[in-house]
């Protein structure tokens, strides 16, 4: 028994731990989630009176019209009116045929709703937010995954681009000049899919910069970046929460994590900066989604090419990186 | 030694055989048994495409096969073909079918005439047999199965086509080194040659 363990161990490498203890303490884990959840029911409490709105359907075949909450009502739920099947498989919801709607948060007036999945004929909206959600994961995954004395602060991760073969979150370590093995970047993926099999919903919530900087004041990179990041979307921070993990981003992302299907930490990278504080790392991967089912061979191929360094912009310490503006994006990619 | 070769008295099928026959349950003993795969064949030949049991699938299957190879092998005109046609198709106007419909439609099959999948138990207290799904190849019904060969756009047909792409261009810059480092080795030999013929 006592063998098995120790190897156990072993194989975990120097500085990566297996679960339940984290980077960012679990104070400051609990401290974040009471804000957000407090924050999200004094909006829901805002709300006052329930208005009805009304939401027309259009699935492939056929049309709804559903009587929903207003400021209440999710795409979610309606999507939970219609089918078991859809609800599942729904990955962002399409409204008014222009913009692309979080699956969890509030609808404000009456539209025309459609709900997108993988399998569309034109599915080029659903894979980048797709990308964008494993961007997001990969950082929840990396704000636990270390030991304690290893510091890690999440910096960012730039607009997604699925033909760039792999999705990238940059993180500030103390580590100099580590280079991950195969053993800890294959602890690190099994981590994620560990954490994906426990089927968090992904939320989503609208906040003032005040409340932003109140959450993210222990992490500087966040803290510089959200006066910015609010100045280009209309003085509100959007947050997106799996789990307890809690970041910035202007979503849409997809409706579970239970939508992961494959996941594989590919290779950590370097950077070359001038960002005060430590080295940055580009931690880059690849993933696929549940409903989509490859080979083994097939998805070496991407795993052996998600490798590459990643040619998206590298931070630096001029200039905040403005994640893309697709939370009103349009029909165009 | 004067062994004939077994392919060319039976043909190979394209899918298992298995080594042993299932023994259905059956007071009619091994009659009963294959009056049971008799009503299965016809039915697969029938309509297409029939979901029942895995077991009975699984042996079904390969009398169909058997079946459908010998129609292409011998044709409509051989006796002891029509007879196995006769025994294994109870509703007669099937053996039309199978001559006049099946047998142009696999001719050409370098693969198995019929597919076989698992199917979903239904949730029926008590029924606790795997389900099957067993069909004939280029029947008319909608595919089961999603596909996501065709579609371009699906997410991992575009990661896969740009791996494709950066797989290509790394080899052309491979073969643009090779032509270059020849390239110079001629020009050496071009630059040389004069100054001995000097």
């Amino acid at each position: 028994m006592n063998i098995s363990k120790y190897r156990l161990i072993s194989v975990l490498g120097k500085n990566i731990r297996c679960s339940n203890s984290r980077g960012i303490t679990t104070e400051e884990l609990n401290r974040q989630n009471e804000l957000f959840s407090s924050e999200k029911k004094r909006q829901k409490e805002k709300v006052g009176r329930i208005e009805k709105i009304e939401v027309e359907y259009e699935g492939s075949q056929n049309k709804t019209q559903l009587v929903m909450n207003k400021n209440i009502s999710t795409p979610y739920d309606c999507a939970r009116h219609l089918s078991e099947s859809i609800t599942k498989r729904s990955v962002v919801a399409l409204i008014n045929d222009t913009t692309l709607w979080h699956m969890h948060k509030p609808l404000p007036d009456s539209c025309k709703l459609e709900l997108l999945h993988y399998h569309i004929q034109q599915p080029n909206l659903v894979n980048k937010v797709y990308w964008r959600t494993c961007s997001f994961l990969l950082g929840a995954l990396i704000n636990s995954a270390f030991k304690d004395n290893v510091e890690v602060k999440l910096h960012s991760f730039p607009s997604p681009n699925v033909r760039s073969g792999s999705f990238v979150y940059d993180v500030q370590l103390s580590l100099d000049n580590w280079k991950p093995e195969t053993k800890e970047l294959k602890v690190l993926s099994i981590e994620m899919i560990k954490f994906c099999q426990k089927q968090h919903p992904i939320h989503c919530l609208d906040v003032s910069v005040d409340l932003a900087l109140d959450i993210f004041k222990d992490n500087p990179h966040k803290t510089q970046q959200i006066p910015d990041i609010a100045a280009h979307n209309s003085g509100k921070i959007t947050l997106f929460k799996a789990g307890q993990h809690i970041d910035i981003s202007k979503g849409p992302m997809v409706s579970n994590t239970s939508h992961i299907g494959r996941f594989t930490v590919s290779n950590v990278i370097k950077l070359d900066t001038d960002i005060e504080g430590g080295p940055i790392y580009r931690f880059q991967g690849v993933s696929l989604p549940s409903s989509i089912i490859l080979d083994h061979f097939a998805y070496g191929i991407l795993e052996a090419r998600a490798k590459e360094l990643n040619p998206a912009r590298i931070p630096g310490s001029q200039g905040v990186i403005n994640e893309d503006e697709s939370f009103v994006s349009h029909m165009a990619v | 030694m004067n062994q004939a070769d077994v392919s060319k008295l039976v043909s190979r099928l394209k899918t298992k055989v298995n080594p042993r026959l299932r023994k259905f349950r059956s007071p009619e003993g091994p009659e009963g048994r294959l009056n049971k795969l008799r009503k299965t064949v016809t039915a697969l030949i029938k309509h297409e495409r029939i979901e029942l049991n895995y077991p009975r699938a699984d042996e079904a299957r390969m009398y169909a096969e058997r079946l459908i190879s010998d129609g292409i092998r011998y044709g409509d005109c051989h006796k002891t073909t029509m007879e196995m046609a006769d025994y294994w198709l109870v509703e007669k106007q099937l053996v039309h079918k199978l001559f006049k419909v099946l047998v142009p439609r696999f001719q050409d099959y370098s693969i198995s005439y019929t597919k076989l999948y698992r199917a979903p138990r239904p949730p029926v207290p008590g029924d606790n047999y795997s389900k099957a799904i067993l069909e004939l190849r280029g029947h008319p019904y909608p595919s089961l199965t999603v596909d996501t060969h065709s579609n371009k756009n699906l997410i991992h047909n575009i990661l896969l086509e740009e791996a494709k792409k950066a797989y290509r261009n790394t080899k052309y810059a491979e073969i643009a080194a090779k032509i270059d480092a020849v390239e110079e080795k001629l020009k050496d030999i071009e630059i040389e040659e004069p100054s001995k013929s000097a």
